[in-house]
C-alpha cells in the first residue's frame, strides 16, 4: 500500500493524541480518586453512585432522628424513675396513716402536709421540660403545661393525647414521648374490673374491703350499690333509672357478699340506710388519687364511724397506688421496648451504612494499582509511538542525495 | 542529426516538465487537499524516414492528478457523520458535566430538603430547624434554576452557532461556485484539467461536508453541482443559494434553518443530516428539550405534591399551611403567520399526566387537532371552552379568540416552569409541620377502643376544624355530633367527615365517645412535616408509577447513557473517518521518498539526454570536419 508523507504523519499523530486523551483521563481519574465523575463515564454506576449517597444522606438524617428519639426517651425514663421514688415513699405515708388506732387527728394532718408535698413533687416530674422547655407529657400541646391545678386545687390534663413519631429508619418509626393522660391519667380504678367506696354520710361502722372477682364472665360492667335496709338486710341495686334490684340477702360481718361474679366482704356495724359501692372500673389520675387520701386525712377521725370510713377508703387507696405503680412499670417497659428497637435499628443501620460505604467505594473510588499499571503501560505505548515516529519520519530518501 | 537533436530536446523538455511536477509535488507535500500529480509520458508520433518508422522523442501529454472519487466520496461521508456525532457528544458531555457533580446535584439537594423536613419533624417547635428547611428549600430551588439557566444558555448557544454554521455553509458555497466558473472556463479553454484548482474545490466540498451532509454530482462541463438536506441545492454550477438561520415561527429566539435562493425559501431544519449542524440540530431535539422539560415538569412536581401535602397541615401560628412553591406557567406561543386571534389558557390539572412532550394544536376544518412534538397523535377530549376544557395528557386548555382554518399554537407545558420559581414560606413559624386535627379518646371511656391520630383529606373544608364527637351508642354503633345517622362499627374501617379521616379500632363500650378536635395548640405536632418528608418518595410522576427521586436517578441516567452513546459513536466515527481519510491519502497523498526517486529518475534521464545532445553535437562536428577540414 502507498503511504503518503502527509498521510503517515498525520496518522501517528492522531494515535499519539489517542493515546494522550487516554493518559489525560487516567491522570483525572488518579487526581480525583475516582473512577466515574460525570454521569458519562459509567451511566449505571453513575446513578447507582447517585443513589447510594442519597441513602447514606438519607440515613445520616435517621441516625440524628433516633439520637434525638433516644435523648428524650431516656428523659421519659428518668421521670419515671423520679415518680417511682415518690410513690414508694408515698405508699408508706399510707399504710402509716392506716393505723386507726394509734394516729391522733394532728398525726394524721403532718402525714397529710408531707403527701401533699410529694403530690406537688409528682405533679413537678410530670410538669417536667426537656432542655428547649418542652413539655415532655403534654402530647403534642408541647408548649402548653399539661397537668394545671394543684394546691388544694384538682390537678387536671389539658395537653392532648398525640404521641409524636421520629422517623429511624425508611419504614419505622418510634414514638418519642408517652402523653400525660396515659402516664398520669388513665390509670384503672380498683382492681382494674370493680372499685369498691363507702358512701362519706353513712352513719354505721361498717367497712368494705377491695373485693375480688369470683367468676369473669359473669361480671356485668355497671355502677352498684350495696343499701343496708336495716342493720341486718342489705339489697343491690343497679345503676338504671329506675334502679333494678340485683340481689337482696342477710348481713353477717365478715361475710362476703357475692353477685354478678363478684364478691366483696363487709364488716363491722353497718346502720339502716348506709350504702358501699361496687364501680365499675374506671381510669383515675394519680394526682386524684393522692389528693382524695389528703382531703380524708384532714379530716378529723377517731369515733368507730369516721374509722371505718377512713379504713375502707385507705384501703382502696392502697390498692389503687399499686395499680398505679404497676401502671407506670408498664409504660416504662414500653419505654425499654422503644429504645431496645432504636437499638436494633440503630445497628442495622450501621451495617447497611458499612455496606452502602464499601458499594460506593466499589463503584466510584479508583483502583489506584490498577490505574497505575494502566497508565505506565499508556506511557510505554506513547513513548513507543513518539520514538518511532522520530526514528521513521527522519528516513528520507532526500537524506543520501548528496 | 536533426532528428538526434530535436528527440533530445523533446525529452529535455519532457523531463524538465517531470521534474517540475515532481517539485510541484514536494512543495506541496504538507498541502491539506492536494493531490499529488503525475506527468504523462507519451512517445511523439514517429517519422517515416528512409523506408523505416523512426521514433521522434517523448512528449508529456497531459499531468494528472491521482484522485479517487469512490475515495472521496466515502471519506466525505465518513467526516459528515464523525463530525456529527463530535459535535453531539461535545455539547451532550456538557449537561452531563452539570450532572455531574453528585455531591451538590439535584439528588444531593433533595435528600437534603428531605433531611432538613426531617429535622423540623424531630423539633417542630425549632425556630433553628425550620430556617434551616427554608433554606434546604431556596438551595434546592436555586439548583433547579441553576441547571435550567445553564440550559438555557446553552439553547443560545445553540442558536448562535446554527447562525455561525448557515454563514460558514453559505460563504463555502459561493466559494465552491465561484471554482465552478473558473474550472469550467480552464477545461474550455485548453481541454487540460486544471488540477489545483479542482485540488481546492474538492477541498471546498470537504470543508462543506464537515459542516453539514451533502450529495455531488458531475456536470458534462465538469462542474460540480451540491445538494443538501432533502436534496436542496445548495450550488448549481456557478450559482450559489444562501443557507439562512430563520426564526421559529412560534419563538424568535429558536433558530431554523432555511434555503434561500432564486426559486425561494425553503425550511430545512427538519431534513439536515450529519455534519456538525447536523450534530447540534439533533443535541438541541434529543436532549436539550427534553432535559429542559425534565427539569420543569420535576420543579412543577414538587412544587404541587408539596403544596398539596403543606395545605393539608397547620403551621405554628395555629393557621393553615399556605402554598409552599410557586412555579411558573404554561407557555402558548401563536404561530407568526396565523391569521385569527386565537389563544390559548392552559393549566396543569393532572401532574402525574404530564409528559416531557410539547405541544401544536391546530384549527383545521374539522376543529382544533394537537400532536406532540415528536409528531405522534395525542387524545384529546373536550370542546375547548372554559365550561368544558380540551384535555389532554394533564393539561386544561381553554381557546380564547377566533381561529381561522391552518392557525396553530404551540402549548409548551413545563419549560418555563422552573425561572420564576420561589418559594412563598418566608417565615419559618408559616411551616406546616403539624396537622390541623387531633382525635382522642375521651377519658373515662370503658372500653378498649383506640382512635388513630387522624389524617387531612379536605383542607379546604369549613368544618375541618370544628370539635366533633364519635359517640358509640352500642358496642357495634356510633354516631358522629352533627349527624343523626346511626353507622355500624367496623374495626379498622375509615371514618370520614368534616374533611378527616379517623380508624378506630378494638372494642367500644356504650357510652365510649371520641373527640376529633382543633388541634390549635399542637405545636409539638410533627405528622404533616413526616408526610412532607415522605413525599419525594411517592409516585406522582408518569401516571403514578414514579417518584421524584427515582425520576431524578432517571433523567440522570438517560443523560449518561446518550453522552455516552454519542462519545463511543464520535470515537468510532473518528476511526472510520481517518481510515477513509488514509484510503484517500494512499492514492492521492505526496510520498517524499517517491518523490525523491523521481527526482534522481528524471534527473538521469535530463543528464543521459544533455549527453546525447553532446553525442549529436559531436557528431556534427566530425561530419564538418571530415567536409569542411
Amino acid at each position: 500500500m502507498r503511504i503518503s508523507t502527509l498521510g503517515f504523519s498525520m496518522g501517528a499523530i492522531s494515535a499519539m493524541m489517542t493515546q494522550q486523551s487516554a493518559l489525560a483521563k487516567l491522570q483525572n481519574q488518579v487526581a480525583l480518586g475516582q473512577r466515574v465523575s460525570t454521569p458519562a463515564d459509567d451511566p449505571i454506576a453513575f446513578v447507582h453512585i447517585q443513589e447510594l449517597q442519597r441513602a447514606q444522606s438519607e440515613s445520616e438524617q435517621f441516625a440524628k432522628n433516633s439520637t434525638l428519639a433516644k435523648n428524650r426517651l431516656s428523659l421519659e425514663e428518668q421521670a419515671f424513675v423520679d415518680t417511682t421514688n415518690v410513690m414508694s415513699r408515698v405508699r408508706d405515708l399510707i399504710v402509716q396513716a392506716g393505723n386507726t388506732a394509734t394516729l391522733s387527728d394532728v398525726d394524721r394532718e403532718s402525714i397529710a402536709t408531707e403527701l401533699a408535698a410529694r403530690l406537688d413533687e409528682l405533679q413537678a416530674i410530670a410538669n417536667r421540660q426537656d432542655g428547649n422547655g418542652e413539655y415532655l407529657f403534654s402530647g403534642y400541646s408541647t408548649r402548653t403545661e399539661p397537668f394545671s391545678g394543684g394546691d388544694g386545687t384538682p390537678i387536671s390534663y389539658v395537653g392532648d393525647q398525640g404521641a409524636r413519631q421520629l422517623q429511624i429508619s425508611s419504614t419505622q418509626r418510634v414514638a418519642d414521648s408517652h402523653n400525660g393522660f396515659e402516664v398520669f391519667v388513665d390509670i384503672p380504678q380498683g382492681n382494674g374490673i370493680f372499685d369498691t367506696g363507702v358512701n362519706m354520710s353513712n352513719t354505721g361502722s361498717g367497712m368494705i374491703d377491695i373485693g375480688s372477682v369470683v367468676d369473669r364472665p359473669s361480671w356485668v360492667p355497671d355502677d352498684y350499690t350495696i343499701t343496708f335496709t336495716s342493720p341486718t338486710a342489705y339489697e343491690i341495686t343497679d345503676g338504671a333509672t329506675p334502679a333494678n334490684v340485683v340481689q337482696t340477702g342477710t348481713y353477717t360481718s365478715g361475710a362476703a357478699i357475692t353477685f354478678n361474679g363478684v364478691s366483696v366482704t363487709i364488716t363491722g356495724v353497718p346502720a339502716t340506710g348506709d350504702t358501699f359501692e361496687v364501680n365499675q372500673s374506671r381510669n383515675e389520675s394519680i394526682f386524684d388519687t393522692i389528693g382524695a387520701v389528703v382531703d380524708l386525712l384532714n379530716m378529723p377521725a377517731g369515733d368507730s364511724t369516721a374509722n371505718a370510713k377512713l379504713t375502707s377508703t385507705l384501703r382502696g387507696s392502697l390498692q389503687q397506688m399499686d395499680q398505679a405503680t404497676d401502671h407506670f412499670l408498664g409504660v416504662r417497659a414500653q419505654v425499654g421496648v422503644r429504645l431496645a428497637t432504636i437499638d436494633s435499628v440503630d445497628s442495622s443501620r450501621e451495617a447497611m451504612d458499612i455496606d452502602l460505604k464499601s458499594t460506593l467505594s466499589d463503584l466510584r473510588d479508583l483502583d489506584y494499582a490498577e490505574a497505575i499499571a494502566q497508565m505506565n503501560q499508556q506511557l510505554v505505548g506513547l513513548q513507543a509511538a513518539q520514538m518511532s515516529y522520530s526514528k521513521i519520519s527522519n528516513l528520507s530518501l532526500f537524506n543520501y542525495l548528496r | 542529426m536533426a532528428d538526434l537533436l530535436n528527440t533530445s530536446i523533446s525529452g529535455l523538455l519532457a523531463f524538465q516538465r517531470a521534474l517540475d511536477v515532481t517539485s510541484h509535488n514536494i512543495t506541496n507535500a504538507n498541502t491539506p487537499g492536494y493531490s499529488r500529480q503525475l506527468p504523462d509520458f507519451t512517445t511523439r508520433s514517429p517519422q517515416f524516414i528512409g523506408g523505416n518508422w523512426v521514433g521522434s522523442g517523448a512528449d508529456v501529454s497531459a499531468i494528472n492528478r491521482a484522485y479517487d472519487n469512490f475515495l472521496a466520496g466515502q471519506s466525505r461521508s465518513a467526516a459528515s457523520a464523525y463530525n456529527q456525532s463530535n459535535t453531539y457528544a461535545t455539547q451532550a458531555a456538557r449537561i452531563s458535566n452539570l450532572f455531574g457533580d453528585s455531591t451538590t446535584g439535584l439528588s444531593a439537594s433533595m435528600q437534603k430538603f428531605v433531611n432538613s423536613l426531617q429535622a423540623v419533624a424531630d423539633s417542630p417547635n425549632s425556630i433553628a430547624a425550620r430556617q434551616t428547611m427554608l433554606s434546604e428549600a431556596q438551595t434546592l430551588v436555586d439548583r433547579l434554576k441553576s441547571y435550567d439557566s445553564s440550559l438555557r444558555s446553552l439553547d443560545s448557544q445553540v442558536n448562535a452557532s446554527i447562525s455561525t454554521e448557515a454563514d460558514t455553509i453559505s460563504s463555502l458555497a459561493r466559494g465552491i461556485a465561484e471554482l465552478n466558473k473558473q474550472i469550467a472556463s480552464g477545461y474550455a479553454q485548453t481541454g487540460q484539467a486544471p488540477n489545483d484548482l479542482l485540488d481546492q474545490r474538492d477541498r471546498l466540498i470537504d470543508e462543506l461536508s464537515t459542516h453539514v451532509n451533502v450529495n455531488v454530482t458531475k456536470t458534462d462541463d465538469n462542474q460540480l453541482n451540491v445538494f443538501i438536506g432533502n436534496g436542496q441545492p445548495l450550488v448549481v454550477g456557478d450559482e450559489p443559494a444562501r443557507v439562512v438561520a430563520t426564526s421559529d415561527p412560534y419563538d424568535p429566539t429558536r433558530k431554523r434553518l432555511a434555503v434561500q435562493s432564486s426559486v425561494g425559501t425553503i425550511d430545512i431544519t427538519g431534513s439536515i443530516a450529519g455534519g456538525t449542524l447536523g450534530g447540534l440540530l439533533s443535541f438541541r431535539t434529543e436532549m436539550l428539550d427534553p432535559a429542559r422539560n425534565t427539569i420543569g415538569r420535576m420543579s412543577v412536581a414538587l412544587a404541587d405534591v408539596m403544596n398539596e401535602q403543606h395545605r393539608a397541615g397547620m403551621d405554628l401560628n395555629g393557621d393553615m399551611g399556605g402554598d409552599f412553591f410557586s412555579v411558573g406557567g404554561v407557555d402558548v406561543r401563536a404561530h407568526a403567520n396565523n391569521t385569527g386571534t386565537a389563544g390559548a389558557t392552559v393549566t396543569r390539572t393532572d401532574t402525574g399526566a404530564l409528559t416531557n412532550s410539547d405541544y401544536i394544536l391546530t384549527n383545521t376544518a374539522g376543529g382544533w387537532t394537537v400532536r406532540r412534538s415528536d409528531g405522534t397523535a395525542a387524545t384529546m377530549t373536550g370542546t375547548g371552552t372554559a365550561g368544558d376544557p380540551f384535555l389532554v395528557d394533564g393539561l386544561s386548555i381553554v381557546i380564547s379568540g377566533t381561529a381561522n382554518v391552518g392557525d396553530s399554537l404551540q402549548i409548551k407545558p413545563t419549560s418555563g416552569a422552573v425561572s420564576p420559581m420561589q418559594v412563598l414560606i418566608n417565615d419559618p413559624a408559616e411551616i406546616a409541620a403539624a396537622a390541623p386535627i387531633v382525635a382522642q379518646p375521651t377519658a373515662g371511656n370503658r372500653g378498649n377502643a383506640t382512635i388513630s391520630a387522624g389524617e387531612v383529606l379536605n383542607p379546604t373544608n369549613p368544618a375541618l376544624r370544628t370539635a366533633a364527637t364519635i359517640t358509640f351508642t352500642s358496642a357495634t354503633t356510633y354516631q358522629i355530633s352533627g349527624d343523626p345517622t346511626v353507622y355500624t362499627y367496623t374495626p379498622g374501617a375509615d371514618i370520614d367527615a368534616n374533611g378527616w379521616r379517623v380508624e378506630i379500632n378494638g372494642t367500644p363500650a356504650a357510652g365510649d365517645s371520641f373527640t376529633v378536635r382543633d388541634n390549635s395548640t399542637g405545636t409539638g405536632d410533627n405528622r404533616n412535616a413526616l408526610l412532607l418528608a415522605g413525599l419525594m418518595s411517592e409516585p406522582v410522576l408518569n401516571n403514578g408509577t414514579t417518584s421524584l427521586s427515582s425520576a431524578i436517578g432517571q433523567f440522570v441516567g438517560d443523560v449518561g447513557v446518550k453522552t455516552n452513546q454519542a462519545q463511543v459513536t464520535a470515537a468510532a466515527q473518528k476511526v472510520v473517518a481517518e481510515e477513509a481519510e488514509g484510503a484517500m491519502q494512499a492514492v492521492s497523498g505526496v510520498n517524499l521518498d517517491e518523490e525523491a526517486a523521481n527526482l534522481l529518475r528524471f534527473q538521469q534521464a535530463y543528464m543521459a539526454i544533455s549527453q546525447m545532445i553532446r553525442v549529436a553535437d559531436s557528431c556534427f562536428q566530425s561530419v564538418l570536419q571530415a567536409t569542411g577540414g
